[in-house]
């Protein structure tokens, strides 16, 4: 069982950025496309989004089921918002719809409205996933923690993401010996047998080993950081960051964003889009 | 025997070597079992599904503090989501609450440490703190109503609200306790 993030974009350009530039051009990509509602303004965010993904160079083939995964989950729920709402909600609150037709067997409208809003929803979210994966597959996972801390999280907090990004594997190695185990005993990890209840009491002779186990385990950690005085000082790092021209090119994009998306949300430039072919 | 470090209080909101430690350990396990995916189907249901897992965060929350639980719940479900490839930020809004959860079932035994006096009613607590936790932290999903202008209220509160409070309470309500029951005597042994 191999769990551990996948060094996918290694060598690629974003690969190449200081780690913080990924992690703070995340979150200033998602404070701008919340505010943003148009589906044509989302569209075009949307484009420069997948050419941001693309200097990742992550393999298609290697992410192609989270892709589809992630699109058909988002478009689910969009779907379903549409159905519930009759898109009636957002810009289109208290607005007449135009029905385009309705589905049995309680005749639920799907409206051009609710269509228009669908696509905004995919949109923005697939906008933000293209923008989120290279944080997984595009910085390298030692670098984490002292990326974290270079951007101001506490010293203890960046440490607690890098150790757990560190556990992942060995708990997994865990999990699969203790599967191993129990099975020599007679478990059966495969029964679909019984209700819901039956079936979550049934999993206690995995997770109660490989929790209880790690947390006992967890007792040498503390006690080797203990010895070593963490938590007492400042600490400090191997790894030195350095921002380069790019990374403040890139940068500088990603705040200009956040700051036009909340100015077109301020000022009333951002509403949902009906899409004029529907009506 | 553990050696204690100078200058780290130990108060409910500390963070000090232990809490670093047990929150990476909650925050490692929960991405792990988020990535295994152990979804349990409730039947009769559409998109009700048991998670057996979300019962980690509670536990880690309600054992060992409220900032174990936040970091457990926050940091395990955005690495989780990075592992299953979803991305960490595509839904923030659900890390957050999972944070509150594990936050507010740490904030239990502080509020109720008078009725915890037997294993058999602690056991009883972790389950009724890991529901209410569920249910209060799960509110902050409705924060979509100003990120996700397309989701009404009443879309939020059925398709994710409502079936998520289900899931995550029967398992909170039956994998806290089993847990915290197993983890007693060794939390003793241990001088915890």
């Amino acid at each position: 069982m191999r769990a551990a993030f996948p060094y996918l974009g290694r060598g690629s350009w974003l690969a190449s950025r200081d780690p913080r530039v990924l992690l703070v051009a995340a979150i200033l990509f998602v404070i701008g496309a919340s505010q943003l509602r148009d589906s044509r303004q989302l569209g075009v965010v949307l484009v420069l989004a997948l050419g941001y993904y693309c200097t990742a160079r992550i393999p298609w083939r290697a992410v192609r089921v989270q892709w589809i995964y992630l699109l058909a989950v988002i478009s689910f729920f969009a779907f379903f918002n549409t159905l519930i709402s009759g898109g009636r909600t957002g810009t289109f609150t208290g607005a007449e719809t135009h029905v385009l037709f309705t589905l049995p067997p309680f005749g639920a409208e799907i409206s051009a409205e609710g269509v228009s809003l669908m696509l905004s929803q995919v949109m923005r979210y697939a906008a933000v996933a293209a923008i989120g994966f290279p944080i997984a597959y595009a910085i390298a996972p030692g670098d984490l923690g002292v990326a974290l801390r270079r951007l101001g999280v506490a010293d203890k907090i960046a440490v607690m993401v890098d150790l757990t990004v560190r556990f992942i594997p060995t708990l997994a190695g865990e999990f699969a010996e203790t599967i191993d185990a129990q099975r020599v005993r007679g478990y059966d990890p495969t029964a679909r047998k019984g209700g819901p209840i039956t079936r979550l009491r049934r999993l206690a002779p995995i997770f109660v080993p490989v929790t209880v186990g790690s947390i006992a385990g967890a007792e040498d950690t503390i006690d080797a950081m203990d010895l070593r005085g963490f938590g007492v000082g400042r600490r400090t790092w191997l790894r030195h960051l350095k921002f380069d021209a790019f990374d403040f090119v890139l940068l500088g994009l990603f705040v200009l964003f956040a700051i036009v998306a909340t100015f077109l949300n301020v000022t009333g430039r951002t509403d949902h889009y009906l899409l004029p072919f529907l009506v | 025997m553990t050696t204690t470090a100078m200058g780290q209080s130990e108060g409910t909101w500390s963070v000090t070597t232990r809490v670093i430690v047990y929150a990476a350990i909650g925050a490692a396990l929960y991405a792990l079992f988020n990535w295994l995916s152990f979804g349990i189907a409730m039947p009769g249901t559409n998109d009700v599904s048991i998670r057996p897992h979300y019962g980690l965060l509670t536990f880690f929350g309600f054992a060992f503090g409220p900032v174990v639980g936040f970091l457990t719940g926050f940091v395990g479900n955005v690495v989780g989501d990075q592992l299953t490839g979803w991305g960490a930020f595509t839904s923030w809004q659900w890390s957050v609450a999972n944070g509150l959860a594990g936050m507010i079932a740490g904030l239990f035994p502080f509020w109720m440490a008078s009725r915890m006096s037997s294993p058999g009613s602690k056991a009883v607590t972790a389950a009724v703190a890991g529901v209410v936790a569920t249910v209060i932290g799960f509110l902050f999903i409705f924060v979509e109503l100003v990120t996700q202008q397309e989701m009404g209220f009443n879309a939020i509160l059925t398709t994710e609200y409502i079936p998520t409070v289900i899931g995550n309470s029967i398992a909170a309500a039956i994998v806290t306790p089993i847990l915290v029951l197993a983890w007693e005597p060794l939390r003793e042994q241990l001088g915890r």
